[in-house]
């Protein structure tokens, strides 16, 4: 019998859309038949169909009721408009029937009891797709500020921001926990919906716990669900969030665990609770490290480059998400001075150059000049001295710059001091002498002098 | 010249037409007939589609060379990579992971809850444990933990960020390095160096994008498959290149070819296939135009980058090379110059690793030991050169082998062996990474008090795999080569970024 009650049950969501359809249908043909009156037996004989097929609708409905667990709550508007929705298509049918037993209504116009029955019917209907679909399930895909001119209230992350200076006064809880909670979770398990009667958006709430129960075992992340379940595997049925939702990042998952571990505290800054920096690290801005500055520019076309490429220069861009390019001389070491004006064209995109092995000079150095975003610049085994070298200290995007191999001389070494932003030059090879690491300018600059050495030792089974 | 070049198109006319037969006739033309319809019923269809002829004239760089650079989806940390493979397993407690405790218990039954369900080559019963056979020391500033096996790698040791918890589901060897290499522990998938090679291309047009280069005396026991291109297309497979003898096999112009006929030959080729390319506006034909040419240009190229004698007396040294014979030093010191040289990924195999304890190359301690000297020198020698090149930060060096060894001695049929061995192991092992992107002096994950399983950080091949793509610049789960209807990943359905190890 059980069985019998949940099947007509779920039939419910089927059988509703004949009472619809049939009441329209009468809707429409009452106003197309408003003036000559041809159809009234028709439209009453649809009423008829509508009433009895709304009556149907009711009983599987409050059996999907009775069999689905919903509280009354839920469903009592919907149940009650769907009740009155079959009576009233039985009072258009006795009233179109002309039947005496109603004549109380006889002074209404039949016109005014359709549009009542229209918005009777639109309102049941949408009380039922609440119930199955969520009440914002219509305004959900609206912009943010059109929902709140609405009055839906909206759902916003919050983003996590620390940094280095800020992130021991950052509150554990308002600038951490909740905003990780509240953009991973609270969608499901907040004010407006509260699946498995667990709500995570404030304090009360999170100790209260859901449907099994507390979710937090103070001190014990190990036990607590509130952690357990994010861990699980992502096929577990039990693994939060479901897999097809946004999951918190690996130091989100972490961070709820160090948080559950020292007690949950609701209160207090990170520094006062002597949580350790490795913590949030990740919720740091991220610094930009490439090999191209933190700027947009626009592209280059096709044509300068491939015009470029047929001298015999690689050109190539750095990644598809960036506009800057690597120029580089590797198949064309016969590259000279005045060879600089064919790559002219790329002086804004030109990122990484490579004159490694060609045949430039000192001269070179007041054209490099015009690079104004170059960032990583390569002149090893070329002849160059060092001579203009501080031309380049305008560049400041400038970050390396390797001269391995190149006839650099020791007093146009210093030139690197004024550079901008350099942080590291690479000598080994030339006339400089020294070796290991030395730092120029309180750090900023390391000058990589090479010359490394792994001396010999008794155990040396291969020797040269 | 002239008349041997019409003569040649007039032969290759003559033969063309007597290779037809009646039947090829009937063939061509229904295909043909066939093709125009099909060919029309989706140009129809297609609105963008553009006339046949502009096409086939619009190709892409890649049609005309496949190792054309292409940009990476994200900004790539290193540009070439250097993979060192120990085949044969190197035993990770000798050399990185240290296990005092392994000590206490040496002699003693492996407890047998250890090995309930596992799967061994050659353990058979209760074997014993057998505590570590090198001495150990914290090195650098990192305070790392190296064995006196390795006395010159405590000089990178602060460069390279260590994996102590590396697992694999392979416990033979052939198996275990196609995984490692693959992704997969069957033939027939692309290795890490064609992945590479497939989505990045190559800048150097006169040198491979891929080279393998091998050592030790034999190569891995998965063959060539370790470096194979799998569905990729051919050209992406590693080219193993020597560096005893000459670097590629037949590199050479066979007596009484000079380099002169050489070229006239490759221009009489070039110039009919360029007449064919008139008629067939095929791009197939521009690639195999340019392959004649790139191959060319190679025989000059390849000998002189894999000439190690022109290297300065103190690079020698450092590496200690052994000029002449093929040595891993040798691989390491042409590695370096290799990627000097814009090559994209450079494999090297070292044979000899297999430790089980048979017989005195293939002991644990003394047998190690040798081959630890072989590597130990050069491989501390290649960090430093590329850092005092200011190739370290755009390099990737992963080094390993394609399982670890186990913390009990071997006992193969259940006897008392000749010399101290341990067995094949895949549950817990120790790989690193240095160069670009790369953390420096860390350790990441841990393993038991005896080093037999992962407790902490554990890390798959797959991660590995994953980690390498991120480094060139690719999200592991978006870089896919469809085939047999499916789109292939490196990771296939798994791996996950390395975190702990990035910069």
């Amino acid at each position: 019998m059980d069985v019998l009650k949940q099947l007509l049950g779920r039939l419910h969501p089927l059988v509703v859309h004949l009472p619809i359809g049939f009441i329209i249908l009468g809707l429409l043909l009452q106003w197309y038949d408003r003036k000559r009156k041809e159809y009234t037996k028709v439209i009453s004989l649809v009423y008829l169909w509508g009433g009895i097929s709304a009556a149907l609708a009711c009983i599987t409905g409050y059996l999907q009721y009775l069999g689905e667990g919903y509280a009354f709550d839920t469903v009592k508007w919907h149940l009650w408009s769907g009740i009155a929705t079959a009576l009233f298509s039985f009072l258009m049918y006795a009233k179109l029937q002309e039947i005496q037993r109603i004549d109380f209504l006889g002074k209404v116009p039949i016109a005014v009891l359709a549009v009542l029955f229209f918005v009777l019917i639109s309102f049941t209907g949408h009380q039922g797709g609440n119930i199955t679909h969520g009440e914002d399930y219509l305004v959900e895909p609206l912009p943010n500020h059109i929902k709140s001119a609405l009055g839906f209230e909206t759902f916003e992350e919050k983003p996590i921001v620390l940094n280095e200076e800020n992130w021991q006064e950052a509150l554990i809880y308002d600038d951490v926990v909740k905003p990780i909670l509240n953009n991973n979770c609270v969608s499901c398990h907040g004010k407006k919906k509260t699946k498995g009667e667990l709500q995570l958006h404030t304090p009360e709430v999170l100790l209260k716990g859901g449907e099994n129960g507390e979710i937090i075992i103070t001190n014990n992340p190990e036990n607590s669900e509130l952690y357990t379940r994010l861990v699980l595997p992502k096929n577990d049925e039990d693994h939060m969030p479901p897999k097809d939702k946004r999951q918190p990042t690996q130091e989100e998952i972490e961070l709820i665990k160090a948080w559950l571990s020292i007690g949950n505290p609701f209160e207090g800054a990170i520094g006062e609770l002597g949580m350790e920096k490795e913590l949030f690290l990740s919720f740091f801005p991220k610094k930009h490290n490439a090999d191209y500055p933190d700027i947009q520019i626009a592209a280059a076309s096709q044509d300068t480059i491939n015009a470029i490429k047929s001298h015999g220069l690689h050109v190539e861009h750095i990644s598809k998400a960036s506009n800057f390019l690597e120029v580089s001389c590797i198949n064309k070491p016969s590259f000279v001075d005045s060879d600089f004006e064919i790559i002219m064209p790329l002086k804004e995109q030109i990122a990484i150059l490579d004159l490694g092995g060609t045949q430039i000079t000192d001269a070179i150095f007041e054209k490099l000049a015009t690079l104004t975003n170059l960032t990583v610049l390569k002149l090893d085994a070329t002849a160059i001295t060092g001579k203009n070298m501080e031309l380049l200290a305008s560049l400041e995007h400038l970050k390396s710059i390797n001269l391995t191999g190149s006839h650099l001389e020791e007093i146009y070494l210093r030139n690197l001091e004024s550079f901008k932003n350099l942080e590291i030059a690479y000598v080994f090879g030339t006339q400089v002498e020294g070796e290991g690491v030395r730092r120029l300018k309180d750090g900023q600059i390391t000058i990589d002098y090479g010359n490394y050495e792994l001396p010999p030792l008794p155990s040396d089974s291969i020797i040269y | 010249m002239e008349d041997h070049i019409q003569r040649l198109i007039q032969e290759k006319i003559v033969r063309e037409t007597q290779a037809k037969t009646r039947r090829h006739f009937i063939k061509s033309c229904a295909q043909g007939m066939g093709g125009l319809a099909l060919s029309s019923i989706f140009m129809g269809c297609d609105p963008l589609a553009k006339p046949m002829a502009k096409k086939t004239v619009a190709f892409s760089e890649r049609d005309l060379n496949p190792l054309a650079t292409l940009a990476p989806p994200f900004a790539p940390k290193v540009k070439s990579v250097i993979y060192l493979h120990m085949a044969g397993a190197p035993s990770q407690l000798e050399m990185f992971d240290y296990k005092p405790q392994l000590q206490k218990y040496h002699g003693q039954d492996c407890p047998q809850s250890l090995l309930e369900g596992k799967k061994f080559a050659f353990i058979k019963g209760t074997p014993k444990l057998m505590g570590p056979q090198a001495e150990f020391k914290q090195e650098g500033q990192s305070g790392n933990w190296v064995s006196n096996f390795m006395p010159h790698f405590k000089k990178v040791v602060d460069e390279v960020a260590f994996l102590k918890a590396v697992h694999t589901d392979q416990f033979n060897h052939g198996p275990a390095q196609l995984f490692m290499h693959t992704g997969s522990a069957r033939l027939g998938r692309p290795s890490i160096g064609a992945w590479a090679t497939y989505g990045l291309g190559s800048p150097n047009q006169n040198l491979p994008g891929f080279v393998v280069l091998t050592s030790g005396g034999n190569t891995p026991d998965a063959g060539k498959s370790v470096w194979g291109s799998g569905f990729l297309p051919s050209v992406y497979q590693g080219v193993q290149c020597r560096s005893k003898g000459d670097p590629v096999l037949y590199i050479e112009d066979p007596d009484g070819m000079t380099r002169d006929l050489k070229k006239s030959t490759i221009d009489a080729i070039n110039k009919i296939n360029k007449e064919e390319y008139a008629k067939y506006a095929d791009p197939e034909i521009l690639a195999r135009i340019n392959q004649y040419e790139m191959a060319y240009r190679m025989q000059i190229a390849v000998p002189e980058v894999m000439n190690i004698n022109n290297e300065p007396e103190n690079i020698k040294q450092m590496y200690g090379v052994e000029p002449g014979k093929e040595s891993f030093a040798n691989n390491c010191l042409l590695a370096r110059k290799l990627v000097e040289d814009g090559v994209r990924f450079v494999q090297l195999f070292d044979w000899g690793w297999d430790t089980h304890g048979n017989i005195r190359e293939g002991s644990i301690d003394l047998g190690l030991r040798n081959k630890c000297g072989e590597i130990d020198r050069p491989i501390a020698a290649l960090i430093l050169d590329l850092k005092q090149r200011g190739l370290l930060d755009e390099t990737l060096i992963v080094w390993g082998g394609e399982f670890g060894r186990t913390p009990m001695q071997e006992n193969r049929g259940n006897k008392k062996m000749a010399y101290k061995g341990r067995d094949h192991h895949g549950d817990a092992f120790t790989m690193w990474m240095a160069g670009g992107g790369i953390k420096k002096g860390v350790s990441h994950g841990k393993t038991d008090d005896i080093g037999f399983s992962g407790i902490e950080g554990q890390v798959s091949v797959h991660d590995i795999h994953a980690t390498i793509l991120h480094l060139l610049g690719f999200d592991h789960e978006q870089f896919t080569y469809e085939f047999q209807g499916r789109h292939f990943r490196l990771t296939d359905v798994e791996g996950e970024l390395i975190k702990e190890i990035l910069a």
